[in-house]
């Protein structure tokens, strides 16, 4: 009788819960999208890119809190255009393909900085290691949906890219910048 | 003295000859442990220093050819025999090409694997290729090649700076010793 009340009140809660500020929900267009990345090689710029990424997202430009992002990226499309590099980031020092294809960045918390900038608080999951991240990025509209643009930086060390005696800093550099331009069209 | 004379080398002259001799010494130091370094920051650290090396030397004869052609160089002493002066001109004209081509067939190699490089931090190298993995590997086995071309040389150049002084007991060394030698 009491697991009976119990349910009920439950059901009667979440009937009567506020419902989340539901913005739109945005695809990703992979063709107008792009994912970069710039090391840092004897302090000279060394950009990549990874191919293959999704970026999922409920948006209100407008009501930005209740939104979501979910970017999940196949680190094994990195590519930096130097053969030596490309085999060199496979391996269990750096990206180690085998144990880790894939990063996620999940957020529930994006908020208005001003005008068409936002920033979306969340978790970066990559080589197993989850770390808080902040994204920043720009909302604006086009003819056919929205483009997504920003950039931050992270530490490599943080999620243990470069292991072992690549950790020092001094040949390849601690701050990795990440660039992406995400193309959204409205979903359903 | 900066100017070459019919008998001697100027200050200028001597100083470019010894300064890229170390440099050179320095650089096949560098390239040998470079290649054969395990991967590592060490081997990226070498290559970094040998690639700024080479670009230096490569800036040096640049201005050593043209301070040689403002400065022709010193006659030769008596008693060279006409086959000890074409394998002096032939060993001369083979360092020079080789100090031009194995800096430009590694700055070649460097364009080809796409490897972000500023010489000595500073400087932006640019491509003069494009990205290439064939080409890279093509060129870097024709670097090295080069590279033991310019070893046997140097021993020939060596061997004959030394055999002038002691066998043959002339001035072709101590001309270009740094300081003003009498001819004894």
């Amino acid at each position: 009788m009491k697991a009976m009340v119990a349910f009920l009140e439950l059901c009667g809660l979440l009937a009567f819960a506020p419902r989340p500020a539901q913005g739109a929900d945005w695809k990703m267009d992979p063709a107008g999208s792009k994912l970069e990345f710039v090391a840092t090689f004897e302090k000279t710029a060394a950009p990549g890119v990874f191919k293959e990424f999704d970026a999922r997202l409920r948006f209100d430009p407008d009501k930005p809190a209740g939104g979501g992002l979910d970017v999940t990226v196949k680190v094994t499309s990195a590519d930096m255009n130097i053969a030596d590099a490309n085999k060199e980031i496979r391996g269990k020092d750096w990206f180690d393909y085998a144990a880790f294809p894939q990063a996620e960045f999940r957020s529930t918390d994006l908020r208005r900085i001003e005008g068409n900038r936002y920033v979306a608080h969340g978790t970066l999951l990559l080589k197993g290691v989850k770390q808080p991240v902040e994204v920043p990025f720009t909302w604006t509209y086009s003819a056919d949906g929205a483009v997504m643009e920003g950039e931050l930086t992270v530490k490599r060390g943080a999620f243990g890219i470069g292991a072992g005696e690549w950790a020092a800093s001094n040949v390849i550099g601690a701050d990795v910048k990440v660039k992406f331009k995400v193309k959204l069209r409205k979903a359903g | 003295m900066l100017r070459n004379a019919s008998d001697s080398w100027g200050a200028p002259a001597k100083l470019f000859h010894w300064v890229t001799a170390a440099l050179i010494l320095a650089q096949i130091a560098l390239g040998v442990m470079a290649a054969s370094w395990r991967v590592s920051p060490t081997k990226i650290e070498l290559f970094f220093w040998h690639k700024s090396t080479g670009m230096l030397i490569l800036a040096l004869v640049a201005l050593r050819l043209l301070w040689r052609l403002a400065n022709p160089p010193p006659e030769f002493p008596s008693g060279i025999a006409a086959w000890e002066r074409a394998a002096a001109r032939l060993s001369h004209l083979l360092l020079y090409a080789l100090m031009i081509a194995l800096p430009v067939t590694g700055w070649i190699v460097n364009s080809a694997s796409n490897v972000p490089f500023r010489i000595f931090w500073l400087i932006p190298l640019p491509a003069i290729v494009a990205p290439d993995e064939p080409t890279a590997d093509l060129v870097a086995l024709v670097h090295g090649g080069l590279f033991v071309l310019l070893a046997l040389v140097l021993v020939a150049h060596t061997g004959a700076a030394l055999r002038h002084h002691f066998v043959k007991r002339n001035t072709v060394l101590v001309r270009m010793l740094p300081g003003t030698w009498r001819t004894p």
